[in-house]
């Protein structure tokens, strides 16, 4: 079964399998156009959903593997900051007799403005952090950010330490898909949050019939026409068909060591999030 | 009429989706319809296109092209996706044509490393290699800055396209004409009349919306007419091989084309 996941890799590509690591060297600068054009704009929205569904607290530390340009860490800050800025808001309200000294400090913003929080973006490939620093320079994100060049394979990083680990459209890139799974397990604290945002297999057949069509027809074509690169997102599409599906992949998490392990379908299983816990 | 089409387009790329397709999530070890390591391919840098791919390729290019205009892939693209009924047209002229036939049998390729540079410093003045040669140093190009052909489904079509391409430079010397907007407009022109490929003319009608209007007065009025005239009058360019020709005299060449003088000066337009 575990081989079986791995060899899946190695088939049904239409041409020479090209490198991982090239493909996102390649496609970094204008991944985020991409995504907008392929998804139709659409993947903003699942990645909204990862956020609610993660629902942090002040004071999570996340850790976002194969976050490349960002989006997630963005989210997750500004989920955390206004969060933390409603908890301000309804103190201050209700601490209605402060001393002139108390005010001063509020006002004097001594406070971490996260609450705590903090991100780390890990991610294997060069480029894409690049891309993500430059985005994060350009919107003002400073606070509780931090760019990690990392394997999700073997992360750089002590075991316990997350609360809540994220993978967004990156595991289905990983060679050994079990063993980022196990290295998840190892650096979240107990008690700490597995969450994975990854393309899924279709569950209702028209819309299959249709996500085929575009999948295949469209956009290696809008690939060619907006990136001038028709291979990469030949082989996105062809890597998003082998993915395991949502049962497969859930039980792959499970042997991980995660438990209450569960999924949701967005946009009729186009996209799945799975979701489990190091208890 | 249109819906006919559609449906036939439907029906075109439907089939070659079980190709792309493999059964999805099947955990059983039935071996997955593999699509072929290269065997569909008929040359090394062939992307087989269902026939909604190519609609689609040549609707985005030719879009693409015209919003960026640095994006000389999408015209190359545009060529590829729209030329195949004339590429057989060529082709097949170039078939009776006997230097043209030997062009298509020994299959001669333009490039840094296939040309000899040492060599073609050394011809005369005034001969066609001098020429080239100071063509390609005054305008700053190389002729390795073609892209190789993806698009066309016929092996022997993809290199007429691509010699078509790569004789781009030359015609550039034959007619005189700078690698300027304008003359690139007028090298067009020519090449519209000489070939027919639909992208050429698409170039050759919407290249001309970015002039200014003294320029667009002198191309409608002297520089077309010029161009095409000589374009009826040549024998078909994919014909001539030029490998062949680097000592002859320039105007010996032309005269031998049937191409006259420009009627005036581009250097200085835009």
């Amino acid at each position: 079964m575990m081989c079986q996941a791995e060899c899946r890799h190695y088939l049904q590509f239409s041409f020479q399998l090209p490198d991982v690591y090239q493909v996102f060297e390649s496609v970094a600068k204008k991944y985020d156009v991409m995504n907008d054009m392929m998804s139709l704009g659409i993947h903003r929205v699942w990645k909204d959903l990862l956020l609610w569904k993660m629902r942090p607290f002040p004071g999570t530390q996340l850790l976002d593997v194969a976050g490349g340009t960002g989006d997630i860490a963005f989210r997750f800050l500004n989920y955390v900051q206004a969060q933390h800025q409603r908890k301000q808001k309804k103190q201050l309200r209700a601490q209605q007799n402060l001393s002139w000294e108390e005010i001063a400090r509020k006002y004097q913003n001594e406070e971490d403005s996260l609450g705590g929080s903090r991100v780390m973006v890990c991610d294997i490939n060069k480029e894409m952090l690049k891309i993500g620093k430059q985005k994060a320079h350009a919107q003002g994100y400073k606070a509780g950010l931090a760019w990690i060049l990392g394997d999700a394979e073997e992360l750089p990083f002590d075991d316990d330490k997350f609360d809540v680990y994220t993978i967004a459209f990156g595991i289905r890139n990983v060679t050994h898909i079990d063993q980022a799974l196990q290295e998840a397990h190892r650096v979240l604290k107990p008690g700490g949050r597995f969450l994975c945002l990854e393309f899924s297999q279709v569950n209702n057949p028209l819309v299959s019939r249709l996500y085929d069509v575009y999948s295949f027809q469209v956009i290696p074509v809008l690939g060619e026409v907006i990136a001038g690169d028709w291979k990469s997102y030949q082989y996105l599409v062809e890597s998003i068909r082998q993915f395991p599906s949502q049962e497969e992949f859930k039980e792959m998490i499970e042997d991980a060591g995660f438990q209450k392990v569960t999924y949701e379908n967005l946009t009729s299983g186009i996209v799945a999030i799975h979701s489990g816990f190091k208890l | 009429m249109v819906s006919a089409a559609m449906a036939t387009l439907l029906r075109g790329f439907l089939r070659p989706l079980c190709a792309f397709r493999g059964s999805p999530g099947s955990s059983t070890g039935v071996p997955l319809r593999a699509v072929s390591h290269g065997a569909g391919l008929l040359y090394p840098e062939h992307i087989p296109t269902s026939p909604l791919q190519k609609v689609l390729l040549a609707a985005g290019s030719a879009g693409m092209a015209l919003y960026d205009p640095y994006r000389h892939d999408m015209v190359a693209v545009l060529g590829e996706t729209t030329g195949h009924r004339t590429l057989k047209v060529l082709r097949d002229q170039m078939k009776k044509d006997p230097e043209g036939a030997q062009i298509l049998l020994e299959r001669p390729r333009i490039s840094l490393s296939t040309l000899d540079m040492g060599k073609l410093r050394g011809l005369p003045e005034g001969s066609f290699g001098c020429a080239y040669l100071r063509f390609l140093d005054v305008n700053r190009v190389s002729p390795d800055t073609r892209a190789p052909t993806r698009f066309v489904d016929d092996e022997e079509l993809a290199y007429v396209i691509q010699r078509y391409r790569e004789i781009h430079d030359m015609l550039h010397t034959l007619l005189g004409m700078p690698t300027n907007i304008l003359g690139e407009i007028v090298v067009k022109w020519f090449e519209a009349v000489q070939t027919g490929l639909p992208m050429c003319v698409l170039s050759a009608l919407f290249g001309p919306i970015q002039l200014s209007t003294q320029s667009l007065q002198l191309l409608i009025s002297e520089l077309i007419p010029w161009a095409v005239e000589n374009g009826r009058r040549a024998p078909c360019v994919l014909n001539v091989y030029y490998e062949r020709r680097w000592e002859q005299p320039l105007q010996a060449l032309r005269q031998e084309l049937g191409i006259t003088e420009p009627p005036l000066r581009v250097e200085g337009l835009v």
